[in-house]
């Protein structure tokens, strides 16, 4: 089951890019400002003052943001993030619920240390229990079978279920219902070595003592989910910015703009400008996914991020940065070679490529909890690193100075895709009709 | 006082020759056409004035040095394709391109304020480009190449596609701009209009300057011209006895004559008059457009077709 849902994603992903490329789900929306004279004012001013960056590079980064944060595919590509999120972390909460409040129905009399250390034995297993008084046995016994209350315990001497438990059984009510017996044992007897009440409830207190290893063990599931989480919004984010720098290099292209921009800012400039300022509007949106599966983990109380440590949210976004700053300059590059929308396609298809390798590759070793040696090595190539690498940072399996490393290949790496993405870009931007071949640009 | 030159500007695309050591200038005050027939290579020139084009010899000047970004940025530069984000706000649109042209943003947003009401679509400011119509588009054109009140404003075919309304508008908004001190050089094919607008005109064939002057000089210069009507006579058979003259045209009786000697006016008209009453008798201009066929009719037709193909696939 869980290894279709990366399929799944992936397909969708990619259909609804397409779909958003191909127009099918209509042009963006075009909505009039009524009010002509609030445009004017100098009240979209302050949107180009906030960013401290030098000059004509901050300008176009600061165009770039507003256009992107204004548009539709940035609320609707927002709008979807946080449904990932939000269902990764909502739908498993309330899947495993039952386990989380169990009730114990109390028969005849149990003295007050006990029932304390009943209540305790529910938040060893991560969940809460209710003790409800019950009359006698026949109304506990009721209440059993109508599923009223999990288990019951009838004069601190017997435990009673509604259904057989085995020794088995790992379900949560077999679990509580073995450390219940268990506690109510020993309380019993306790008090019947005539302890004081302090010394019982001392005793009835104790619990096992946490165990260390050495070597580091096996993830447990949340831990999977978590990294799994993380790379599914690396994987939609990437893809999603990626087809914005494309779609905005084409754009501008097309309408021919990038003559009257170019005759007033050179290439580099500008490109690093759109390259900086749909990087800012990504981070926004991933900011944002980051404080609302935060927020929403804490209010479900789910345990899908109790796995998440700092230095997995530090790695993730680490990587969102790396990525989208090696993929930018790629998709920039080949947006300059083609004149028209519709000829982005026939791009998306094949630069998409490492991506959708890199997330497969990195999900099935989330998902098994088991880093293969293929995703110990992708970890160490640009591409394929930013999804790579965060799934051995959650898995425990990279050191710091791997990371480290990595990071450092990734940066070169950027900043030599960078170098060709300019060539490329300056020899392709301003040519119009046929697609450039792609020697003639490696040879201008 | 500024000036632009363009010094033996060359541009090969291959075997075939797009500038070939093109060389003029443009000064400021006066409206400056720039002719030549498709192909010849005005749009390849006037890019190479924003670095567009890769030159393979050649210098811009601005006030006699070569142009720096700095100055470039007080350029403003109107392409043919008209180049607009279809999706940004028509006054966001022009305080972006301001900006980056140097303005402030306060300054940035009372030109472009200013700029659509002076052309008529005060109103728009708030709407999308692409929402409004083909006329109003082409006002914000012409606004985002006017917004940061070029030094020099090149502007390529900024005719073509406008009503007779926009045609008044385009052509009062550049004369006002070249009377208040600045260098406005645009391109056109209609030679009439370009008569009216332009103070001098610059004409292109095949990379070179064949023809470069005011339009005072170029139209009265050269062989005399005259228009005349005798009553009764329609074929005008009487002037094509005369030693050095040619009918150029005969427009229902009225003959448009080139002189050459020893033929004058005086001798036109005595033979005039012996032919019948006569009912007109002007000295005429050369019309710009007769200026530019003769121009242009000395380059070499075959090589000509070459060039137009090429620039066609390799601009």
């Amino acid at each position: 089951m869980s290894s279709i849902i990366p399929i799944v994603v992936a397909i969708a992903a990619l259909a609804f890019i397409a779909l958003r490329k191909t127009g099918r789900l209509g042009p963006p929306g075009y909505r009039r400002e009524r009010d002509a004279a609030l445009m004017i004012s100098p009240a979209a001013a302050p949107t180009l003052r906030l960013l401290p960056l030098p000059g004509d590079v901050g300008l176009v980064a600061a165009r770039e943001l507003r256009v992107r944060v204004r548009g539709r595919a940035f609320r609707v590509g927002t709008l979807l993030v946080l449904l990932i999120v939000s269902g990764a972390i909502v739908i498993p909460a309330l899947i495993g619920s039952k386990a989380t409040a169990a009730r114990v129905g109390v028969a005849g009399p149990l003295s007050a240390p006990v029932r304390a250390a009943v209540v305790a034995d529910g938040h060893a297993f991560g969940g809460t229990v209710d003790l409800v008084a019950e009359p006698g046995e026949q109304a506990a016994a009721a209440d059993l079978r109508a599923g009223r209350i999990d288990l019951a315990v009838i004069d601190g001497r017997r435990i009673v279920t509604n259904k057989p438990v085995s020794a088995s059984d790992t379900s949560a009510t077999a679990q509580l219902t073995r450390a219940v017996a268990s506690t109510v044992g020993t309380g019993e007897a306790l008090q019947a070595a005539g302890l004081t009440p302090a010394q019982a409830a001392v005793i009835a207190g104790a619990r096992a003592l946490p165990v260390s290893s050495l070597q580091p063990g096996r993830p447990g599931t949340t831990q999977r989910n978590t990294s799994y989480v993380g790379l599914l919004v690396l994987f939609f984010m990437l893809t999603q910015y990626n087809a914005w720098t494309l779609t905005g290099v084409i754009e501008e292209k097309s309408s021919r703009i990038v003559e009257v921009l170019l005759a007033a800012i050179p290439p580099a400039r500008l490109l690093a400008g759109k390259v900086l300022g749909i990087g800012l509007a990504a981070f926004l949106q991933a900011g944002l996914a980051v404080a609302v599966a935060v927020t929403e983990a804490r209010a479900v109380h789910s345990d899908a991020l109790n796995g998440l440590t700092p230095l997995t949210v530090a790695a993730t976004l680490t990587w969102l940065v790396l990525g989208y700053a090696f993929y930018a300059w790629v998709y920039a590059a080949a947006g300059s070679t083609v004149d028209r929308q519709e000829q982005a396609q026939s791009l998306l298809i094949p630069l998409g490529l490492p991506v959708i390798l890199g997330y497969f590759v990195a999900s099935t070793a989330a998902l098994s909890g088991n880093p293969s040696v293929l995703v110990q090595v992708l970890a160490y190539l640009p591409p394929t690193a930013p999804f790579a690498m965060p799934v051995l940072v959650s898995l425990g399996a990279a050191s710091w100075w791997q990371f480290a490393l990595s990071a450092a290949i990734s940066v070169a790496g950027t900043v030599a895709v960078a170098r060709a993405a300019g060539a490329v870009y300056r020899a392709s931007i301003l040519r119009t009709g046929p697609r450039v071949p792609f020697r003639e640009l490696l040879t201008r | 006082m500024s000036r632009l030159e363009l010094d033996g500007l060359t541009r090969r695309y291959g075997p075939v020759t797009a500038l070939d050591h093109l060389s003029f200038s443009v000064s400021s005050g006066q409206v400056t056409g720039f002719l030549g027939p498709n192909g010849a290579g005005k749009t390849t020139a006037m890019r190479a004035v924003f670095g567009l084009t890769a030159l393979d010899s050649g210098t811009v000047r601005w006030n006699g040095r070569p142009v720096t970004l700095a100055e470039r940025r007080r350029f403003g530069y109107l392409p043919e394709d008209r180049g607009l984000y279809p999706g940004m706000l028509v006054g966001e649109q022009l305080e972006y391109l301001g900006r980056l042209h140097g303005l402030s943003p306060a300054a940035a947003a009372a030109a472009a304020a200013g700029w659509l009401d002076r052309l008529g679509v005060a109103g728009r400011a708030g709407d999308k480009v692409e929402s409004l119509s083909l006329g109003n588009q082409q006002r914000v054109q012409l606004a985002s190449a006017l917004v940061h009140n070029p030094d020099l404003l090149i502007l390529d075919e900024p005719l073509s596609g406008l009503d007779p309304a926009g045609i008044d508008t385009v052509g009062e908004t550049l004369a006002a701009h070249a009377h208040a001190g600045k260098c406005v050089l645009f391109s056109s094919h209609q030679l009439d209009l370009v008569e009216d607008l332009c103070e001098s005109v610059v004409i292109i064939d095949q990379g070179q300057v064949v023809t470069s002057g005011t339009v005072d000089d170029l139209t009265t210069r050269g062989r005399p011209r005259l228009v005349v009507r005798v009553a009764g006579d329609r074929d005008g058979a009487w002037a094509r006895s005369l030693a050095g003259v040619t009918v150029s045209e005969n427009d229902g009786g009225a003959l448009r004559l080139v002189l050459d000697p020893p033929a004058d006016p005086q001798s036109v008209l005595r033979a005039a008059f012996t032919a019948g009453p006569v009912e007109e008798f002007a000295v005429r201009r050369r019309r710009l457009s007769e200026v530019f066929r003769e121009a242009v009719a000395h380059g070499g037709s075959g090589r000509r077709q070459a060039t137009r193909s090429e620039t066609g696939a390799a601009r």
